[in-house]
């Protein structure tokens, strides 16, 4: 599966933490075709907690460490 | 001026006795345009083109009802019901704004809607939770911070769209000109009733309304060659009661918001 579809989207990581303090987590991800809207549907897709802080990583931007062949490697499975 | 005859206090806010019988007017026009815009926008939960983006307009359609149902309340302040407001009426009854009177055809309707119609309510709130009726004042802000989540979606669409190759921006055009003159109408009504809630101060004068709107949407209408001031308001047949021009929402749209299908389910019942 391609990390962008036909619509140009890309991959969309989500972050959030449910207070001040508290670790950012992993939600879940998006797929948006730009920085506006994967910030929109996050909101309006993750909007089960009241959140305290959200933000999204565009899945090209994650650098793997140790390991390339799991979603964050291959920046392509969901 | 004797302030004890002049003027009646409604919610804590002392309003000229003229302009009384004007704020259910003005709070029904809001209220009725945020529930035929949220069944605008109910219509592509499914068929808008990602799942996430149905996602979105789903959420969206909650807000507008939820608004709806809250502008509504407002007007107990002035002894009416809300419930038959929201239940009682006839599609001839509503004062939407006319450019969500019918379905939107595509998916560049909707998001024209979401930037050129969704913007003007969203100014219309701006002036009225911003002056000051006390009721307004207190609920409007909360609404206008989901609304912020709206003109994100809109703004970053109609910019998608107006870039993009193929007959994207050419309909995307098309349907921001077909709804923009109605909708300037709607949001600038030039009518007596009007001016005399911006002169108790009930609302923002036209002035600083159409300032406002045109800030808001002025750029983003220029990346489809659209100049807001040579748009000319559209206010034809104008219906002071409902403070619009003729036509309306259609009728399926009204059943559909007021539940008659399945509420007559429960009428039947003992």
């Amino acid at each position: 599966m391609s990390a962008s579809t036909a619509l140009g989207e890309g991959v969309y990581d989500v972050f959030a933490r449910k207070k001040r303090g508290e670790p950012l987590r992993h939600v879940g991800y998006v797929d948006a075709p730009g920085d506006a809207l994967a910030k929109v549907y996050a909101w309006k897709t993750y909007d089960e907690e009241s959140w305290f802080e959200m933000c999204v990583v565009p899945r090209r931007a994650v650098l793997p460490v140790n390991r390339h062949d799991g979603p964050w490697g291959k920046k392509s499975d969901r | 001026m004797n302030p004890d005859s002049d003027f009646t206090k409604i919610a804590d806010t002392w309003i000229l006795n003229e302009a009384v019988k004007l704020v259910p007017r003005h709070i029904v026009t809001l209220a009725d345009t945020k529930r035929i815009l949220g069944i605008r926008y109910s219509d592509w939960l499914l068929g808008s083109p990602s799942i996430e983006t149905g996602i979105a307009a789903s959420s969206m359609a909650q807000d507008e009802w939820g608004h709806a149902r809250l502008l509504y309340s407002m007007v107990k302040h002035f002894d009416m019901i809300p419930w038959e407001l929201e239940y009682m009426r006839r599609s001839k009854d509503y004062c939407s704004a006319p450019a969500v009177d019918e379905p939107f055809g595509d998916w560049a309707a909707f998001v024209a809607a979401a930037v050129v119609v969704d913007g003007a309510l969203t100014t219309a709130l701006e002036a009225f939770g911003g002056a000051r009726f006390e009721p307004a004042r207190a609920r409007i802000p909360k609404m206008l911070a989901e609304e912020e989540y709206h003109w994100q979606f809109g703004e970053a669409w109609f910019r998608q769209l107006a870039g993009a190759k193929g007959d994207g921006a050419d309909r995307l055009r098309a349907a921001a000109q077909a709804m923009l003159p109605t909708t300037l109408g709607w949001l600038l009504p030039e009518d007596e009733l009007y001016r005399l809630l911006a002169h108790d101060l009930l609302v923002w004068n036209p002035g600083q309304v159409r300032a406002r709107y045109e800030g808001r949407v002025g750029e983003l209408l220029g990346l489809v060659e659209i100049n807001l001031d040579h748009v000319i308001p559209m206010r034809g047949d104008w219906d002071a009661e409902r403070r619009r021009g003729s036509g309306a929402p259609g009728e399926d749209a009204v059943e559909r918001a007021r539940g008659d299908r399945n509420r007559s389910l429960l009428a039947d019942v003992d």
